[in-house]
C-alpha cells in the first residue's frame, strides 16, 4: 500500500533541477488518568506532504494535507513559485545531492505493539499506578499518562531516491505532589526524559507501580526537607539531568544553522564559531560526545534524515576537543564543514532544519559508588524541572526535582529546590569523572523547540552519571 | 472554508443517535512563511492544512476524541470522518465514565468572518528585502488566513476566520548586538513598517558603543512591555488556572490563597473582546468579554474550565481545558515615556528578556536572561549596551514592593508563535520600572 503510494506520487515529480516529495503520517495516542479519573482519550492522526523544489538558483517549498493528485500538484506549483521568487535572493544556493537512496528502510523494533493492548487494559494499568501514587494521604496531586507516537516517512526525489522509515516511541509520565506548610514538592518519572523507540513491553517491564511508590515517597520527604544549601561544591549529576545539560550546553551550541545565524531572531546563536572546529578544547579530556543515530531503541535512531542523508555515528567532541558541528548536508555546504544526518522536520508542514538526533555522552570508567565515595561534601542532582540558558549558550541555570546530600562519601538526606548555575566552558572543564556502562541510560525528550516557523521534535540522549567539581548550587526561598 | 465546514458537520450529525452527542472542532490555515537571514531568503514556502477533532460522548458520560488531518475535499473527507466516528462508537462502551464531562447544551451560535485580504506577499517581501539592503536582518514573515470552527449535534455552530500577517525580525550590528522588532497587522502600511524599522535603526546606533560587563547585584531597571510580557507569560504557566491553584502547582498559589500580594497598581485581565482569539472554547461555551484575574494587586478570578467547574463544584468562565490566558490586558500606570530615564537615573534599560523558567515555583521565583537591546542608564541617559546578564527574582518582589511604577504607554504584542499552527494569542501591557532587580550571573 505504502509502496504503491510512493510509486504513484513519484509520477507527479516535476521537471525541475531537483524536487523531493516527503510524505509524513503521524499517529498519536494519549491516555491520562489524573487523580483516579480518566481524562478524555486523545487520538490524533496527521498526514500530509511537503514538496521541495530547487530550480534555476531558487529554492521553495509547498506543503499540503490535500493528498489528492490535484492537491499535490498545487503544492508543487507553490514550491515552484517560491523557488522562482527566491532566485537571486537566497542566502545560499543549495546544491542537491547526486547520489540516490535505493529503497532504504528503517522500522522501530516493537516487541509488543501498542495497538495489541486494548484501551481498557491501558486504562486499568494507569488506574493501578494512580493507586500507588496516592497510597499516602500527604499526596496532594497525582496522575499518570502514556503517550504513543508513530511517525512514518516516505521520501522520493528526482534523483530516483526512495526510502521509508517508521519510527514509533512511547513516553510514560508519572507525577506526585506533596504539600507541607503550603509548600508543594513535585516528583515525576518519565516526562522530559524517558521516551524510547520501543514497544508496549517497555511499559510492562518498567515496573511503574514501584516507581510510583518511590516518587510519591520522595515528594513527601522533599516537602519536609531543608532547601538545598547555597555554596560551591562537587556534584554528581544523574542521567535524567545530564541529558538536559548535554542538550542545552553541547547540542544546541553545536547546531550549524545557529552558528550561521539562522536562529538569531528566535532560538538564538552560539558562542561556537567555525574556526573552533578541530582545535577548541570544549571540556576536560573526559568529555566524549557522539552524534549516534544507530543506538538501538534511542529516540532519534534512524537510517536517513529528512533530506535523505544516510545516518552514521560521528564524534562531535573527542577527549574534550571539538571535532565537528551538528550540520546537515545543505548547511555544511554553506560553511565548508563535515556533515551529519541531522536535517529533520517536525512533520510534513515544516521544512527540515539542523537538529540534534541522538547526542550521547560516551561512558567512562567510574562506578556510581566510586563517584559518591570520592566526595566529602556535595550533592547528587536528579530529574530536571527547570532550564534556562542565554542565546549564545554560555550562562545557564538549571533546577532539579531532587537533591541528595553527600557527606564523607555517603548519600545522606534529601534537600529541596536544588538549582545550579554556571558558564558552559568552565562547567565542562570541571568534568572530573564519567560513569561507566552500569549507569549509562538511554533517554530522550519529545519536545525540543526551535525554528521559524516553530517546530518541536524528539531527540535522544544517552549518558551515564557524571561528577563535576566546584559547581555553584543553591536552593529556593527560605 | 465555512461552507466546507458546514457540509462535513451536517453529514456527521446524520450519523449520531439520540443517545450520543458529537462535538466537532475545526482548525485550518493557509500560511506563507518566508525566513530571512542577513536580509536574504533562507527558506520560503506555503502551508495549507485542515484538521478536525471529533469528540463523541453518550448519555452515560463516556467520552472519546479523535483528531484527523483532512484533504479539503468534502466527499473524501466525509468518508474519512465517518470511519473515525464509527471507531469512536465501537470503543466508547468499554471506557469508564467521565465524571467531569461537560459541554454546552444551550445553543449559542456566533460568527466572525473577515473579508478577503488585499495583501500581496511577493510585493511586501520585495519591499522588505529592498529596504533591508545592507542590513544584517534576520527573522520570519508569515501571513494568511486562520479558521476556527465549532459545531455540535445539538445545533450550535460557531465560526471565526481571521487574516493577519506578522514580520518578526531583528537587526544586528557588527558587534553582534541586536534590536528586536515586529510589525503585525491585518493590512500592510508601508509608512508604519518604515517607522518601526527606522526607530529600530536609531536604537541600533546606541548599541554600536562598546558593550559593558556589569557586576551581579541589585539594579533599578526599566522593562519594556515585551520584557514585562515574558514575566507575565511565566506567571501564566498555571498561575491563573483554577485547577493549578487548587492543587498547589500554580506559581501564584500563595497570591491566590491571600498569603502574598502584589503592588496595588497591578491589574491583569483576560480581555477576550479586544483580543484576536475566538470567543468560544472547544466545548462550545461562549467566553465572557473580560475576566478580572488580578485587581489592585490581589487575585480576584481564576480561569476556570468546564471540567474544573464539575471537579470543584464552582462556576466556570468558559476557559480552555488548560486554563491558560490568550489575551492578557494589563492596566497602564502613570509614568510617561519621557519620564522613564529620569525616574531611573542610573540603572538598566531592558528591551527583552529571554528563556525564563522557575527557580522556585512555589514562591513565584523566576530566572531568565537579558536579550536584544539592553542598555546602561547613566545620569538619566542611555549610554552603552550591556553584555548578557541573568536575573533571578520573585514576582512578589518585582511586581510587589519593588515596583516603582508602570508606564502610561501600552503596547499590543501579537504572539508570533507558529508551533503546529499560527498563534492567535496577544497581550496588551505597559512597561515597568522595578527597583532592586536581582542580577545573579
Amino acid at each position: 500500500m505504502k509502496d504503491e503510494f510512493l510509486n504513484q506520487i513519484n509520477t507527479y515529480l516535476p521537471s525541475v533541477d531537483y524536487c523531493s516529495f516527503r510524505f509524513v503520517s503521524k499517529y498519536t495516542n494519549i491516555l491520562s488518568v489524573t487523580r483516579n479519573v480518566l481524562e478524555p482519550i486523545e487520538i490524533i492522526e496527521d498526514e500530509g506532504l511537503m514538496v521541495t523544489v530547487i530550480h534555476d538558483g531558487g529554492f521553495g517549498y509547498g506543503a499540503t494535507s490535500d493528498l489528492t493528485r490535484q492537491g499535490i500538484l498545487r503544492a508543487t506549483e507553490e514550491a515552484k513559485k517560491w523557488a522562482n521568487f527566491s532566485k537571486g535572493h537566497l542566502i545560499h544556493q543549495p546544491i542537491p545531492p547526486i547520489n540516490a537512496v535505493d529503497n532504504g528502510k528503517y522500522f522501530t523494533k516493537e516487541k509488543d505493539g501498542w495497538a495489541r493492548e486494548s484501551n481498557k487494559d491501558k486504562v486499568d494499568y494507569l488506574m493501578e499506578i494512580n493507586k500507588a501514587l496516592k497510597a499516602k494521604s500527604a499526596i496532594s496531586n497525582w496522575g499518570a499518562s502514556f503517550r504513543y507516537n508513530k511517525v512514518e516517512t516516505l521520501f522520493t526525489d528526482t534523483n530516483g531516491s526512495k526510502f521509508r522509515q517508521n519510527i514509533s516511541y512511547i513516553l510514560p509520565q508519572l507525577v506526585a505532589c506533596a504539600e507541607y506548610k503550603k509548600q508543594i514538592q513535585t516528583r515525576t518519572y518519565g516526562g522530559h526524559a524517558h521516551a524510547r523507540q520501543i514497544g508496549y513491553d517497555f511499559l510492562k517491564d518498567s515496573d511503574l507501580i514501584s516507581r510510583a511508590s518511590i516518587i510519591a515517597s520522595d515528594a513527601i520527604e522533599l516537602s519536609m526537607a531543608e532547601n538545598c544549601p547555597d555554596k560551591k561544591c562537587n556534584v554528581i549529576i544523574a542521567p535524567d539531568q545530564m541529558i538536559l545539560q548535554i542538550h542545552e550546553s553541547i547540542g544546541h551550541p553545536l547546531e550549524l544553522d545557529r552558528i550561521l545565524g539562522d536562529e538569531r531572531n528566535y532560538a538564538g546563536s552560539s558562542f561556537v564559531n567555525l574556526d573552533m572546529f578541530g582545535d577548541y578544547q570544549y571540556g576536560s579530556d573526559k568529555l566524549n560526545i557522539s552524534f549516534n543515530p544507530n543506538q538501538e531503541s534511542e529516540l532519534a535512531t534512524y537510517n536517513f534524515d529528512d533530506d535523505g542523508t544516510e545516518a552514521v555515528k560521528q564524534f562531535l567532541i573527542k577527549d574534550g576537543k571539538l571535532i565537528r558541528p551538528i550540520g546537515s548536508y545543505y548547511s555544511a555546504q554553506r560553511a565548508d564543514q563535515d556533515f551529519v544526518a541531522c536535517s529533520r522536520a517536525t512533520s510534513w508542514n515544516r521544512p527540515p532544519i539542523d537538529r540534534m538526533g541522538n547526542i550521547n555522552m560516551e561512558p567512562g570508567n567510574s562506578t556510581f559508588e566510586q563517584m559518591v565515595s570520592s566526595i566529602e561534601d556535595g550533592v547528587l542532582l536528579e530529574t530536571n524541572n527547570s532550564w534556562s540558558i542565554d542565546d549564545y549558550r554560555n550562562k545557564f541555570q538549571f533546577g532539579c526535582e531532587k537533591g541528595t546530600v553527600i557527606k564523607n562519601g555517603e548519600l545522606k538526606g534529601l534537600v529541596k529546590n536544588p538549582n545550579y548555575r554556571g558558564i558552559t566552558k568552565e562547567f565542562w572543564h570541571n568534568l572530573d569523572l564519567v560513569g561507566d556502562e552500569s549507569s549509562f541510560s538511554i533517554l530522550g525528550t519529545a519536545n525540543c523547540g526551535k525554528g521559524e516557523p516553530n517546530q518541536t521534535i524528539f531527540v535522544g540522549h544517552a549518558t551515564p552519571s557524571c561528577l563535576f567539581k566546584n559547581i555553584d548550587i543553591f536552593g529556593g526561598e527560605s | 472554508m465555512r461552507e466546507y465546514f458546514e457540509k462535513i458537520t451536517k453529514e456527521l450529525f446524520k450519523n449520531i443517535s439520540s443517545n450520543e452527542i458529537l462535538i466537532v472542532n475545526f482548525d485550518a490555515e493557509e500560511s506563507t512563511f518566508v525566513r530571512l537571514n542577513k536580509a536574504k531568503i533562507r527558506q520560503a514556502g506555503n502551508v495549507k492544512q485542515i484538521s478536525v477533532t471529533l469528540s463523541l460522548s453518550n448519555k452515560e458520560k463516556r467520552n472519546l476524541k479523535s483528531s484527523l488531518r483532512l484533504n479539503g475535499n468534502v466527499d473524501r473527507d466525509i468518508s474519512t470522518l465517518i470511519k473515525a466516528l464509527n471507531y469512536l462508537k465501537r470503543e466508547l462502551p468499554d471506557l469508564p465514565k467521565d465524571p467531569y464531562l461537560m459541554y454546552a447544551n444551550s445553543v449559542h451560535s456566533t460568527s466572525v468572518s473577515e473579508t478577503k485580504s488585499s495583501i500581496d506577499d511577493s510585493e511586501i517581501l520585495d519591499y522588505i528585502i529592498m529596504s533591508a539592503k545592507g542590513l544584517d536582518l534576520v527573522g520570519i514573515y508569515s501571513s494568511g488566513y486562520i479558521y476556527t470552527g465549532f459545531a455540535n449535534s445539538l445545533g450550535q455552530i460557531n465560526w471565526h476566520s481571521n487574516f493577519s500577517f506578522s514580520f518578526d525580525y531583528s537587526i544586528y550590528n557588527k558587534n553582534n548586538n541586536a534590536i528586536k522588532l515586529n510589525y503585525s497587522s491585518k493590512t500592510w502600511d508601508r509608512s508604519k513598517y518604515d517607522l518601526i524599522l527606522n526607530n529600530g535603526l536609531k536604537k541600533l546606533e546606541i548599541l554600536s558603543n562598546p558593550s559593558k560587563n556589569i557586576n551581579t547585584g541589585h539594579y533599578t531597571v526599566y522593562l519594556e512591555p515585551s520584557a514585562l510580557n515574558e514575566i507575565i507569560d511565566m506567571m501564566s504557566w498555571g498561575g491563573f488556572s483554577y485547577k493549578s491553584n487548587k492543587i498547589g502547582t500554580s506559581p501564584l498559589h500563595l497570591l491566590n490563597k491571600k498569603e502574598r500580594s502584589l503592588n496595588k497598581s497591578v491589574c491583569i485581565d483576560e480581555n477576550i473582546k479586544d483580543g484576536l482569539s475566538p470567543n468560544f472554547n472547544t466545548d462550545g461555551f461562549i467566553k465572557p468579554d473580560n475576566i478580572k484575574m488580578i485587581t489592585n494587586g490581589e487575585f480576584t478570578e481564576s480561569l476556570t474550565s468546564p471540567r474544573s467547574s464539575i471537579e470543584y463544584s464552582v462556576v466556570h468562565n468558559a476557559s480552555s481545558p488548560h486554563e491558560y490566558p490568550c489575551s492578557i490586558d494589563m492596566k497602564e500606570g502613570t509614568i510617561g515615556s519621557e519620564k522613564i530615564l529620569s525616574t531611573i537615573n542610573n540603572g538598566i534599560y531592558i528591551s527583552n528578556l529571554w528563556y525564563l523558567n522557575f527557580s522556585d515555583r512555589n514562591n513565584g521565583r523566576i530566572t531568565g536572561l537579558t536579550r536584544f537591546g539592553c542598555f546602561l542608564i547613566e545620569n538619566g541617559k542611555l549610554t552603552s549596551p550591556i553584555n548578557t546578564m541573568r536575573f533571578d527574582d520573585s514576582v512578589y518582589s518585582m511586581l510587589g514592593p519593588n515596583l516603582i511604577g508602570l508606564t502610561t504607554r501600552r503596547d499590543l504584542l501579537i504572539d508570533s508563535g507558529t508551533y503546529e499552527e499560527r498563534s492567535t494569542a496577544s497581550a496588551r501591557l505597559p512597561g515597568a520600572i522595578i527597583n532592586d532587580f536581582k542580577m545573579t550571573l
